[in-house]
């Protein structure tokens, strides 16, 4: 009965060739740091899955946020773990993706052919560093206020330019609603939908190209 | 290594790949379905005695109105709310609290002392003075609070 | 890489791919257990540490330290080392320059080498930037003092931050002597506010001894907190807080308590700490706690600092106890005795002592090894110990703010200060000299002086301070202290009493002057007339004063003499300074008046001065008036007849006729005595008095 429903299927999408050009092919017998890489994505689906979750309460504005995450964190049955998970998640997120980088530069993985999936790899990081950055204020206790106040000053003292780009990134002179509101924006939908866009390109490349084999070490 | 071994080797990985997978769904799903559902399964917040006021103020054998304010949270918003309530007493002993809510719909009821019924302006209904229906759609009598006096003083059960 | 390298790479690879494995399921098998593996991770710490959430974010609270998330703090910290002009460096340059870096990185190692040593440059790179960046984030957490730590669980931190930390960061330096609690309460420096509106005085003096010793409040925490608040104990005994330090579970409400031995537990500085921190080192405070219940609230000191610091910290010996034999029958001494020497704590002597002894020494009971020498001193009384040895109860610090504090304030209240406020305040009505007048708020009302001596004598500090700040308005004579909607504050009254109080030793009016002499013009002869004739008689020959027409005065005095004399005075006399009241023109113009005066060889006194004629009429009452107030009550001496004078005493016969040097009584009050103090203890009686008495013992103190 399965199976019969599963051909009825494939005769119209295809999806064992999808399935066995992906997950059937031969892959080079690497070691276990070549699984950097997948880790990064799951912690990148964690924090897409809890971050989907918590926007069913989270409410960007200042005279709510707060005590709409203290409500999810206190009051919502599992909530704790949820928020708690996106929390570290984050951290687990930058720590990987570094992670995922050495590797890549220490044994050479972004040399010919995959050096575009090396350039969406560092848009990538930008990419999560900046989830990062907008992340941090949402909450809108004192550390994500101040911590936020800090960081759009910092950038704010490029020269020439500095002062222009504090106000956009604040929406005025000073961190406001606007500012909570717009890195809340950038957080759930600019930032995901770039990350998609590049992830998508990174994956292609990684399963059209196949992963780096363990490279030997050459005697001179 | 045997050609079955290694079958052996594949399928066990296989298992364990998607039990790994199931756990980790599970251990994602489950709590997202609590997350989602949470407050909808919550109970009823703990319904306490509301004070209305002095139990002298009621009219014999005429409904009277009593308006009390009452904190109703919401999530983490709190808000003060208006209860009416009508009580009616026959001997000054017994007391009846109705709710003012119609119970077709929802409108608020009044009561019109001349024709001694409570009306509601939303679909003509009427209500007897101990809330019966007496004519229109409502499909039941208006809701009673439990309803207690103390030291002159009248509370309903509510929140 | 030119082409053929492309080629020997792809063909490489394919040969790899085919020795290979498949990706379903060996490669994702690793995959899902490194997946299973992190989730478990991020779910322990969500629920072992959780998501921190702080304080709702509060815009005005500008105390602060911002702290960004900990990927970031590497880039926080770079900025520390690049200040100023050069803040671009790390804010702009090096992180573009890193991701440039990045992007061209295929671009700049075109090498076919792939692994890391075979490409040492990359590697070495690599690794040092990684490593830089998690050096400057360790250096960086180091660095930062974890934000509102401290504060937590813990009120006077938590004081300090939500008050002080706004403008004074962390620690504050508090410049020695300074007067904190005073500065707290009434923020008497630049844009601080005065707090004393907003704290209780407990809160106060707790914050006070958290800035001066900040390591007192973190050991309060650890070993004092769990069975008491903070404000219980602060600004607490001093004696009793050291006694409970040293004693352990010896001290009495210690004892049902399980406590260890402090002294073993804490080292020596950290109980310095912790003291500090109870009993700010505030000099103020301390006075008031510890030295206001005997000192009275004024605060006079005369002597150097020095000086000052011994007799604080060495304590006692310095006022007179009476002896007890006088007035406790001997089985009452004998108890007292045993109760100093072993502390027996019987109820009855408990009681006694209370009732004798506990009005001086406090609950401080003193302690005495010898038994024999213990009931000598309570028998016979003398100069002891009664007050506090401080040294051994106060921290040096304490010591040393209290010190600087007496100072300070003795400073403050200079004869000068005080008289200034009395000039602008109160000579309206009660004159310059507090001489009196007419009453202006009520007629037919004159003001009485207020600057004889049997004024100053019958009230103490506290009623004139009372007097003052409250007001006599049954009497027309409106509150003065700022409590009661008066514009002069407490410190500022206390000057005042000060001044009032020196009055007391050299009264500037025995008779009300009738003219207020300052407002009108009055030839020199009018107001010789009016002021000096008072002394020196209507001619100048002489009363209580010296003959100004002697020759013998005109020989050992010049002008210049006698102007001085007449501006200074003569202190512990009559001749108060006149400098004060007239001006110099006018003691000019006197000096020459009394000049003019025709030098009379016969130097007529009316009266000799000064001139015993009568025990009962000149000696007696210097008695009743000097004596009489202590000795009437502590026993001793008695001054009130002829024969207890001549008779009674511990050391009697104080009196020896005819023999002013052996007689113990004209020793004491000429401050010749071989042993115990000068009477009267809070100074020397005027000169005439002095040789009224010592004439009388000459005289062979005769009984008339």
């Amino acid at each position: 009965m399965i199976t019969k429903i599963a051909n009825w299927f494939d005769e119209r999408v295809g999806w064992k060739a999808v399935w066995e050009t992906i997950f059937l092919r031969k892959i080079p017998k690497v070691n276990w740091l070549y699984t950097l890489g997948s880790a990064t994505l799951f912690t990148a689906v964690n924090q897409a899955v809890t971050g989907i979750l918590l926007t069913i309460y989270y409410v960007p504005t200042p005279d709510h946020a707060y005590d709409s995450v203290q409500y999810i964190t206190t009051q919502i049955p599992m909530g704790w773990l949820i928020r708690g998970l996106h929390h570290w998640g984050a951290s687990a997120m930058v720590i990987l993706t570094v992670l995922h980088m050495l590797r890549v530069i220490l044994l050479g993985a972004y040399k010919y052919p995959r050096e575009v999936t090396w350039f969406t790899g560092v848009f990538l990081l930008l990419v999560v560093v900046g989830f990062g950055f907008t992340g941090y204020l949402l909450p809108w206790d004192q550390k994500a206020y101040w911590g936020s106040s800090v960081g759009t000053r910092i950038a704010g003292s490029t020269p020439v330019v500095g002062d222009w780009i504090l106000r956009v990134m604040r929406g005025g002179p000073d961190l406001s609603a606007i500012t909570l509101v717009r890195f809340f924006g950038v957080h759930v939908w600019v930032l995901p939908a770039s990350l998609i866009l590049l992830l998508g390109i990174h994956m292609y490349l990684v399963i059209k190209i196949g992963i780096s084999a363990v490279p030997k070490r050459e005697e001179e | 290594m045997s050609e079955k071994e290694r079958l052996t080797r594949r399928d066990f990985m296989s298992i364990a790949m998607w039990a790994i997978g199931g756990v980790i769904g599970a251990a994602f799903g489950i709590p997202a379905v609590a997350y989602i559902i949470g407050p909808a399964a919550r109970k009823q917040e703990d319904q306490g005695w509301i004070r209305l006021g002095a139990a002298s103020k009621v009219e014999l054998g005429s409904p009277t109105l009593f308006k009390s304010k009452i904190e109703k949270q919401t999530g983490w918003i709190t808000n003060e709310e208006e209860l009416s309530v009508y009580v009616l007493t026959e001997n000054g002993r017994n007391f009846t609290a109705m709710s003012n809510i119609c119970t077709h719909l929802g409108c608020r009821v009044r009561w019109i002392a001349d024709q001694e019924q409570f009306f509601c302006p939303c679909h003509n209904a009427a209500f007897a003075k101990n809330g019966d229906v007496v004519s229109g759609p409502p499909p039941r009598p208006l809701d009673q609070y439990q309803v207690k006096e103390e030291d002159g003083q009248l509370f309903v059960l509510g929140g | 890489m030119n082409e053929k390298e492309k080629k020997t790479y792809l063909e490489q690879y394919k040969k790899d791919k085919e020795k290979g494995v498949p990706f379903y399921p060996d490669i994702l098998f690793k995959d899902a257990v490194v997946s299973l593996l992190i989730f478990l991770v991020l779910a322990a710490l969500a629920y072992f540490i959780g998501a921190p959430l702080e304080e709702r974010a509060n815009p005005s609270d500008t105390s602060y330290t911002p702290k960004p998330e900990w990927y970031f703090l590497f880039l926080f910290q770079l900025l520390k080392y690049f200040p100023g002009e050069l803040e671009v460096v790390a804010v702009v340059v090096i992180p573009t320059l890193a991701i440039i870096l990045l992007f061209l990185l295929p671009f700049l190692d075109r090498s076919t080498k792939r692994h890391f040593w075979n490409r040492p440059l990359i590697s070495v790179l690599v690794i040092g930037s990684a490593a830089g960046v998690l050096f400057l984030t360790v250096q960086s957490i180091r660095e930062t003092p974890p934000p509102a730590e401290a504060s937590q669980g813990d009120p006077v931190a938590a004081l300090y931050t939500e008050n002080c930390a706004v403008c004074h960061s962390g620690t504050i330096t508090v410049p020695e002597g300074t007067n904190l609690h005073d500065v707290i309460a009434q923020g008497t420096h630049e844009g601080m506010p005065a707090w004393s509106g907003d704290m209780t005085t407990d809160e106060i003096d707790a914050l006070a001894g958290f800035i001066l010793s900040p390591g007192g409040n973190a050991l309060f925490k650890e070993y004092c907190s769990e069975c008491h608040e903070t404000s219980e104990l602060v600004a607490s005994d001093p004696i009793e807080l050291k006694a409970a330090l040293d004693e352990g579970d010896a001290y009495a409400p210690h004892a049902e308590v399980s406590i260890p031995e402090w002294s073993e537990e804490i080292t020596l500085g950290e109980r310095t700490a912790l003291l500090n921190f109870l009993v700010a080192p505030d000099g103020q405070r301390l006075f008031a706690t510890n030295c206001a219940q005997c000192h009275g609230r004024s605060v006079g000191f005369a002597g150097e600092e020095n000086e000052l610091r011994d007799l604080v910290s060495q304590g006692g010996l310095h006022l007179e106890m009476p002896p007890w034999r006088d007035t406790l029958n001997s089985d009452q001494l004998d108890a007292l005795a045993q109760y100093v020497t072993a502390s027996s704590d019987s109820g009855n002597t408990r009681e006694l002592f209370e009732q004798y002894c506990a009005s001086c020494h406090g609950k401080r009971i003193p302690t005495m090894d010898d038994y024999d020498q213990a009931r000598e001193i309570i028998a016979s009384g003398g100069a002891h110990e009664t007050m506090p040895v401080w040294g051994e109860v106060l921290t040096s610090e304490q010591l040393g703010a209290l010190v600087s504090y007496t100072m300070e304030a003795a400073e403050g209240t200079s004869l000068e200060a005080g008289q200034e406020l009395f000039a602008q305040n109160c000579a309206v009505c009660h004159g310059d000299f507090g001489e009196g007048g007419p009453n202006p708020a009520r007629s037919d009302d004159v003001i009485a002086p207020i600057s004889t001596t049997e004024y100053l004598t019958t009230r103490d500090d506290h009623t004139l301070f009372q007097v003052i700040a409250q007001g006599q308005p049954n009497f027309g004579m409106s509150p003065f202290g700022s409590t009661f909607g008066g514009p002069l504050d407490d410190d500022q009254i206390n000057t005042m009493v000060a001044y009032i109080r020196s009055w007391e030793a050299n009264p500037p009016v025995e008779l009300p002057p009738e003219v207020d002499s300052s407002s009108v013009s009055l030839s020199s002869g009018e107001v010789y007339a009016q002021l000096c004739a008072q002394c020196h008689g209507p001619e100048g020959l002489g009363d209580v004063g010296p003959s100004l027409r002697d020759p013998e005065f005109r020989a050992g005095n010049t002008s210049q003499d006698i102007f001085e004399t007449i501006s200074k005075g003569h202190e512990a006399t009559p001749m108060i300074r006149w400098g004060d009241l007239l001006s110099q023109d006018t003691i000019q113009e006197l000096t020459d008046f009394i000049l003019g005066l025709e030098i009379s060889e016969a130097g007529v006194k009316p009266e000799p001065t000064p001139g015993f004629s009568s025990f009962a009429e000149d000696v007696l009452p210097i008695f009743e008036a000097k004596c009489a107030p202590c000795h009437g009550s502590m026993g001793g001496w008695d001054s009130s007849s002829y024969d207890t004078v001549m008779t009674s005493g511990d050391n009697a016969p104080t009196i020896i006729p005819n023999d002013v040097e052996n007689s113990i009584l004209a020793q004491k009050i000429t401050d010749t005595q071989t042993y115990g103090t000068m009477m009267p203890p809070g100074g020397k009686m005027t000169n005439n008095e002095i040789q009224l008495i010592l004439d009388w013992i000459s005289a062979g103190a005769p009984d008339n």
